[in-house]
């Protein structure tokens, strides 16, 4: 898919205190920088997200994802699998009215890893970037 | 409790494909409780919906609003200023709800957001299971506990019938034989012998062969009729 040379992605992070949230402070300590339209949302754990959340951040963005400990090393030991159900349910949802599953995603990280903080933020513009703006998006 | 299902998106999207304005009415009972047409299933869908026609570049504008029950008329009058506004209304309730939605507000069409699906029980998280057919007559007194009513693919009163094997019906071997649920549970109580008393016919004129039922209770009722 050809990108659009001016489209600048607005999208939602939504990040695991004990992992993703640290990591982007981390990230931060190190000088990296991530793209502008890029929104951080702290929750208590990556079990907090719910598909209503998803769905509302889609409603204004283009993407959104969720930040959450690494497989197995969850604090409240299920929270990041919840997440990642609730992720499958929220790409369930978009399939069914025609827009790319893609446009929500999980990534898990450790609160020491700033660099692969840097890293998921950028890979997932870019992704975004690819696929457009979001045809659902409901508040321009 | 009644268990209820989303009915699927496209089918939603015709319905509400000549408005612009719809509230989207969640119910607080039994479908808030299976997951189907509470609070925040109205929320979710009411986001997918938005997504959807925004996508079709024809928005539409959702009012949501969950009541406490909508199987009861004085719920649905807290709630006449909203549907005023409104050229339509979806409801997520049970096929109950969304009659007696239809039946308040007689100007404007209720459309069913929702498949109701069976009076049961919730087995496990997003897993449930018929449980009773509210056939009028109570025989659960006579099966253990057991409904072969709701239970018995065949709804057989003095079975099981030749198709029970291990325990499981012939219609799906996920299914467990009624028939072999009653007789265990009678067998634990040490009351199985009172399977050999032949259960009569079955009067099912207090089931759906007496057409659609209506109970009164005279004692209960007020002279105002409300
Ligand atoms: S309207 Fe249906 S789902 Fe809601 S409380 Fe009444 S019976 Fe239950
Ligand atoms: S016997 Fe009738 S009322 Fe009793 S549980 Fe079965 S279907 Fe329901």
């Amino acid at each position: 898919m050809s990108v659009q040379a001016d489209f600048q992605p607005k999208i939602v992070v939504f990040a695991c205190e004990n992992s993703g949230w640290l990591a982007a402070e981390h990230a931060a300590e190190l000088g990296l920088t991530y793209p502008e339209k890029v929104e951080l949302i702290k929750l208590p754990c990556s079990g907090k997200i719910d598909v209503l959340y998803f769905m509302k951040a889609l409603e204004k963005t283009d993407g959104t994802m969720i930040l959450a400990c690494q497989q197995e090393n969850c604090k409240f030991i299920k929270g990041n699998v919840r997440a990642a159900q609730r992720v499958k349910q929220t790409q369930n949802l978009l399939k069914e009215i025609g827009i790319e599953e893609d446009r929500v995603g999980i990534f898990y990280l450790a609160a020491n890893m700033g660099h692969k903080f840097a890293e998921i933020v950028q890979n997932f513009y870019d992704r975004i970037r690819e696929l457009g703006p979001n045809p659902g998006k409901v508040i321009k | 409790m009644i268990i209820a299902e989303r009915k699927p998106i496209d089918e939603i999207l015709e319905f509400l494909s000549r408005y612009q304005k719809v509230l989207v009415l969640g119910c607080g009972g039994c479908v808030t409780v299976c997951l189907a047409g509470g609070e925040k299933e109205v929320g979710i869908l009411s986001s997918e919906l938005a997504m959807a026609r925004s996508k079709e570049g024809r928005p539409v504008e959702l009012v949501q609003k969950t009541v406490e029950r909508q199987c009861d008329f004085e719920y649905l009058e807290g709630i006449r200023h909203l549907v005023k506004e409104v050229d339509a209304v979806l409801s997520l309730a049970c096929g109950i709800g969304i009659q007696t939605c239809n039946e308040a507000f007689p100007d404007k069409n209720t459309w069913p957001g929702v498949n109701t699906r069976f009076l049961g029980v919730n087995l496990n998280v997003g897993e449930w299971a018929e449980r009773c057919q509210a056939c009028g007559q109570c025989i659960l007194d006579k099966t253990g506990g057991i409904c072969p009513v709701a239970r018995c693919s065949k709804s057989i009163f003095n079975g099981p019938c030749g198709g029970s094997q291990n325990g499981k019906c012939e219609v799906s071997p996920d299914t467990d034989c009624a028939w072999a649920l009653i007789h265990d549970r009678l067998t634990r109580l040490g009351q199985v012998d009172s399977l050999r008393e032949i259960m009569p016919l079955k009067d099912w004129s207090y089931s759906r062969d007496g057409g659609p039922r209506k109970l009164v209770r005279e004692d209960l009722e007020l002279e105002s009729g409300k």
